[in-house]
Formats: structure tokens, C-alpha cells, sequence
């Protein structure tokens, strides 16, 4: 990205009260570190187990109720979301030309395509699932890709801080 | 102290520091493991605690297998990463805290799924595992302090 395109927004998140506060409290940026690193431990988790159910290995977990963990992933995504906005606050143009961070938020845009997929698409007839029923195969790319997007969010996302030039 | 002098300076500790890709790599594998082993010890504890209670904990029986295959990832990726500097790992307190809780996590997680498979009081079961998330939490906690501390 050019630096033209992306320092007038960067300047932006540069300049809030978040971005200040995240450089002069020492401790916040660890701080919230833990806290991107435990929100993502809980959206995977409650990914998998969905994605585990729709894929078939674990067939057996009742769908309605591997369904209740979307909200715990949408909570989880949230808390992730608001720790990622403060990571760029605090140092954005670091962040805007670096080519993982690039590739995780594009990553994260497709992953939430293949959510509204799945949800749009998939949802209800899912939830006519019996234990130990197959999911549709459509439902099941979903739910393969959805773990392969994510695994690779995570690569992606721990691989920032070393491809700075 | 010499095995610890000796493991940095084996041919796996030297790649690890040297390798301009190594370190990341095994890095970011040591996250993608993170994420799985935490997530099925997340998603089993919320189910033990009373959440989604109609998944049979027998069904939840198949993330515990994804559970370990997470956790032999990290057990390989951590002993990687160990290598790198041992000496300074070995001594440092946000080091033995972490192990120190993923070795009582395991220990509490393993209660929980005896709990769960019927062996053991049921009472104590929503205690071993908010004791169980705990420490696990812990684990990642002190994981990402020691970069810090």
C-alpha cells in the first residue's frame, strides 16, 4: 500500500485518545495482548466446536446446541476486534503497510463472508440436523474453510512482527 | 545448568536463533496449537459449567482427541522454542508460571472428563472446572509475558 493512500488514516487512529493512551500506559499494550490471545482461544474453541459437528467428526454433538456457541464466537470476535483497533491505535503506521496485516484483515473479510454464508445459507436447514446425521456437503466446505481461514488468521496475525522492513 | 548450556548450543538451538524463518514459523505454529488446544479446553469447561447442555459430553469426547493433537503441536513447538535460550527460559518466573499451570490445567481437565465419564462426584465438577479454564487462562497469560517479564 502506498504511504500517500494510507497516512491520512493512519494519522487518524494515531491521534485518538486509544492510540495515546495505549503508547504512554506501559502496561496496556502487554495487557491487551493477553486479552487478543484469550479472546482468540474462545472464538477457535467455540468455531471448532461447530465446525467440528458440521464436518462430521464429531456427529454425534447435537446441533442445536453446538449452534449456542455463535454467540460466544460473535462475543469472542468482538472482544478481538476492539483489542485489535487499540493494537492499531497505538502504532498504525507500522501496522497499515505491513503485508501479514494486510493479508490477516483480508483474511478475517473473507472468514466473515463464509460466517454469513453459513448463516444465511446453511443455518436453518442445520438445525433440523439429527445426532448423528451428516450435514450437507455445501455445509461442510463452510464449515473445512472456515478452520483453514482462521488457522491461517492466526499465522498470519503472529507473523506481524517479522516481515517489517 | 550443562544440559541447559548444552541445549542452546545444539544444532536445534543454533537453527532457531539463526534461521531467518525458523523462529516465526515455529512461532506461529506454537499460536495455531494455542488456539486448538485452548479452544477445546474452553468449549468443554463452558459445557462442564452448564453451557449447551444438550451436546452429550460423550459426543464432546471427539475435540478432546483435537484437544491433544493441539497440545502435542505446542509440547513439539514449545521444546523448539525452549531451545532458543534455555538458560534464560529455564530461570525465568513467567516461564515456570506458565508450566506450572498448563501442568495443573491438565491435571484439572483430566478431573473434569472423569466427572463428566461418570467416575468421581458431580457436585465438585462446575469447581474443577472453573479451577480448570483458570489456569489455562494462566498458561496463556504468563505465555505472553514472557516476552515482557
Amino acid at each position: 500500500m502506498d504511504y500517500e493512500t494510507y497516512a491520512p488514516l493512519a494519522s487518524w487512529f494515531e491521534a485518538t485518545w486509544m492510540g495515546e493512551q495505549m503508547r504512554n500506559i506501559f502496561w496496556l499494550f502487554p495487557a491487551m495482548e493477553t486479552v487478543h490471545f484469550i479472546g482468540l482461544t474462545i472464538m477457535f474453541g467455540s468455531l471448532l466446536v461447530i465446525d467440528v459437528r458440521v464436518i462430521g467428526f464429531g456427529r454425534f454433538i447435537n446441533m442445536r446446541a453446538a449452534l449456542k456457541f455463535i454467540p460466544v464466537a460473535i462475543a469472542a470476535f468482538t472482544v478481538n476486534l476492539l483489542s485489535g483497533i487499540a493494537f492499531l491505535c497505538a502504532d498504525p503506521f507500522r501496522y497499515f503497510p505491513n503485508i501479514a496485516f494486510q493479508w490477516k484483515m483480508g483474511l478475517i473479510v473473507i472468514a466473515g463472508l463464509n460466517a454469513l454464508w453459513f448463516w444465511f445459507g446453511e443455518h436453518k436447514e442445520l438445525q433440523q440436523l439429527a445426532d448423528g446425521e451428516d450435514a450437507e456437503f455445501r455445509a461442510k466446505v463452510i464449515a473445512a474453510l472456515s478452520i483453514a481461514i482462521w488457522v491461517v488468521v492466526i499465522v498470519f496475525g503472529r507473523m506481524i512482527p517479522y516481515v517489517e522492513y | 545448568m550443562g544440559f541447559l548450556v548444552w541445549l542452546e548450543e545444539s544444532s536445534l538451538g543454533i537453527f532457531i536463533r539463526e534461521s531467518l524463518w525458523g523462529y516465526p514459523i515455529v512461532l506461529s505454529s506454537h499460536a495455531v496449537g494455542m488456539a486448538t488446544v485452548m479452544g477445546v479446553v474452553v468449549a468443554l469447561n463452558f459445557r462442564a459449567l452448564g453451557y449447551a447442555k444438550d451436546i452429550s459430553m460423550l459426543a464432546f469426547d471427539k475435540l478432546f482427541i483435537i484437544g491433544w493433537i493441539g497440545f502435542v503441536i505446542n509440547l513439539v513447538s514449545g521444546l523448539i522454542l525452549f531451545c532458543n535460550t534455555p538458560t534464560t527460559y529455564f530461570f525465568q518466573g513467567s516461564f515456570q508460571l506458565k508450566i506450572a499451570f498448563i501442568v495443573a490445567g491438565g491435571i484439572l481437565m483430566k478431573v473434569v472428563m472423569n466427572n463428566v465419564r461418570g467416575v468421581g462426584a458431580e457436585d465438585m465438577m462446575k469447581v474443577y472446572s472453573g479451577a480448570c479454564i483458570a489456569c489455562w487462562f494462566g498458561g496463556v497469560i504468563t505465555g505472553r509475558l514472557m516476552a515482557y517479564l
